[in-house]
This record gives C-alpha cells, structure tokens and sequence, in this order.
C-alpha cells in the first residue's frame, strides 16, 4: 500500500479507488486498507454505493441459474449452525440435558433472531419503497379518457384508453373474425369538416397503441374499428363495415 | 445471485458455496445495513460478489490441479464485447463504456466480470502492469465523470 492512500483523498482519487474496489481489482493489504477506510470514510462509502449500483446493471445481464433443490436447506443449516454455537456456548455446562424451553429461551436471548428480525424490517422496507414506486407508477398508468367500442349488437368489443403522456392504446375485449387478406383498421374522428383518421391497422384483435401524434384528441372524439383489405385501405377513408365504434368519455 | 456467482466462480459448486455463505453474511451482518447509505440489492450483491471474490483468491493460491480456476472456460458469455451487448440501451453505464476505446472498456469489464485482479489482467493481456494500473484508473475517471 502506498503512503499516499493512507491520507486524505482528493475527490478523484478517492473515486478511483472507490472504482477500484468495486470492480474487485484490489487485493491483499489494498482491500483491507479499503475495506477500512468503507466504515471510516463516509464521501469513500458514498463513492463506493454510487460504484455499485451503476456497475450493478452488469450483474444483471447474467443468465439467472435455477438453484439446485437442496441450496435452500443448505443455506438453513448454515444458518442453524450460526445460531447453535451461541445456544452452546451459553448452556455449555448442560448442552447434553439442555430441555426445549431453554432452548427456546436462547432463542429468544439469540442476538441473530434480533438481527434477522431486524432485517426482515428492513427488507420490508424495501418492498414497501419498490410497492410505493409501483403504485405511483399505477396512478401514471391511469387512462384520462376511455372509448368503449360498441359493435351494431351493442356488445362491448374493444376499448380505447388515453393517458395523460399522449398515448392511446386499444384493448380488445372479444375476438373479432378478421378473413384472410383482411385486417382491422381504427379510424378517429374528431372534426366531420376533416373526415376520419387512420390511427392504426392490425391483422388480429390484439391489443395495439394507436399514433395519434399530433392530432387532436378530446372528449367525445369518435374511434371505430372497421374492415379492411390486409395493407389498410385504399383511399384513406374507411371503406369496409363498422365492426364497433364508440365515443371517448372523461375518467372522474 | 447464483448467476453472479457462476460468473465469478466458473465453477458451480463453488458458486453454490458462495450463494450459501453470502446468505449466512446477509444474516449476520444485517444489523450493519444502512438504508441511507445505499440500496437493499446493492449491499447483498457486495456481499455475494465480496464472499466469491475471496473464495476465488483462495482457491487461486491453494490450486494444485493442471487446470487453473482463471483459465477455465471463460465462457463466451462473459467476453467483454458480450456483456457489453446485453447491458441495456437505457443504463448510463453502457452510454458511458462506450465512450470508452474497446481495450480500456475491456479492461474494467474483465475486472468486474472474471474478478481479476490487476496482477491477472497484466499477465493476461502481457501488459505491465503499471499500464494495466494507469489505464483502468483512467478509465474510471472518465466514467466518473460521464456517470456523475
């Protein structure tokens, strides 16, 4: 170890060896030099988070491995094992006779049931932050406005959802017969003077974002489904037959 | 986590090994978990990348078999250029590796990747290893400062 890392760090310096460590680059007296300075160093601990989590999108690219069958029960027993030297060295005299009540006593006095209790706290923590996030996320995934597309039978056959960051997605709710050479055009209109449209084709009923871009979109606007040749149609305007429109509603 | 430590160990069984006593150091270093100074996932992969790194060492230095742990099958997956390639489009991290030239990148993704140690990457590549040592620094520098 150089003299130099024993003393303050300049912050580039500090990084790279921050960098350093986390790559796994140090060994011997360099590692233990910074493992030292991990519990002592708060801008060096910093640094070596900041390290982790961008280098962490690379042990994220490993093909996950199924663990075999017994490495759980094996992780247990290692941990049993942690657990028992202390119930032994506290009952040490009489670990033959020892009865379960004091072992649940030890149990109960075993620091590691305080710590894993701790950071099953702490774990849920977590899970409530990543919840937290996947609510918010939820409520930005909330439509504004919705279509429901009504077939000439009134059945409910698709709906068309609009979010507040400009997409639109449809999303059928029956399957619709589509012939070969065929498929499923979906019109907009939102101005008689401008005509229908075109803001998407697929070749099934499945669920598909629609590009709106830069067409206007409001409340009351007409969407409808309608048949097409496979490539859309010719001319622009919907030619084939309605298979289900229905008008864009506010969400309250 | 297996996965990691696959990467790191080669060798299955010392991955398992690794995974085992990353859980029994999560457990018993839980007290020690700081939520303000970093993520959950963050701390157990140190962990588990810290417990199969020394077991790596270990086995480095107790070898006796005619083929070396670091020489075994450094499968394709873990060439550098590969892990590049899955590394997703959107991470910074990518961006900035990038902007790094393909033999420096190389470097930092070998280190991270196989676990070797400076000493390793200079034999390896037949570098010296002050060069091994000069560029990797640099190279973290200029991913500090493309990162942020």
């Amino acid at each position: 170890m150089s003299p130099s890392r024993d003393d303050h760090l300049g912050p580039p310096e500090r990084d790279a060896l921050a960098g350093e460590y986390v790559l796994g680059l140090l060994d011997g007296a360099d590692f233990a030099a910074a493992e030292r300075r991990l519990d002592t160093d708060r801008d060096f601990a910093a640094s070596v988070e900041r390290w982790r989590q961008h280098f962490f999108a690379i042990d994220a690219t490993v093909t996950p491995l199924a663990p075999p069958v017994d490495l759980w029960s094996r992780i247990e027993a290692g941990l049993a094992g942690l657990i028992q030297p202390a119930v032994a060295s506290s009952a040490a005299t009489s670990r033959a006779t020892m009865a379960s009540s004091t072992r649940f006593a030890d149990w109960w006095n075993s620091l590691f049931v305080w710590r894993g209790a701790a950071f099953a706290g702490a774990l849920a923590a977590v899970l409530l932050a990543v919840g937290l996030f996947g609510a918010l996320d939820r409520a930005k995934r909330q439509p504004l406005m919705v279509a429901v597309l009504l077939t000439e039978g009134n059945a409910a056959a698709a709906v068309v959802n609009t979010f507040a960051d400009g997409r639109v997605e449809m999303l059928p709710l029956q399957s619709i017969d589509v012939p070969a050479g065929k498929a499923l055009e979906i019109w907009t209109l939102w101005d008689r003077a401008v005509g229908p449209r075109s803001v998407g084709l697929i070749d099934r009923a499945r669920s598909t974002p629609l590009r709106l871009d830069n067409l206007p979109l409001g409340n009351g606007q007409l969407f409808e489904i309608t048949l097409e040749p496979a490539t859309g149609s010719p001319t622009g305007r919907p030619t084939g037959p309605i298979i289900a429109k229905g008008t864009t509603s506010q969400r309250l | 986590m297996l996965g990691v430590a696959q990467r790191l160990l080669k060798r299955r069984a010392l991955a398992e090994e690794a995974v085992q006593d990353a859980f029994v150091l999560i457990f018993r270093h839980a007290g020690r978990f700081d939520p303000e100074r970093g993520g959950g996932l963050t701390w157990i992969y140190a962990i588990l990348r810290n417990r199969s790194l020394s077991i790596l060492r270990d086995e480095k230095r107790t070898e006796t078999s005619d083929t070396p742990i670091a020489e075994e099958t450094a499968s394709e997956e873990d060439d550098p250029e590969t892990v590049m390639a899955k590394l997703s489009d959107a991470s910074a991290l990518r961006a900035c590796l990038e902007m790094l030239s393909p033999q420096r990148r190389g470097l930092v993704l070998l280190a991270f990747v196989q676990g070797l140690t400076h000493g390793e990457i200079a034999g390896r590549l037949k570098l010296p290893l002050g060069t091994v040592k000069s560029w990797i620094r640099r190279s973290l520098l200029s991913l500090k400062e493309c990162l942020g």
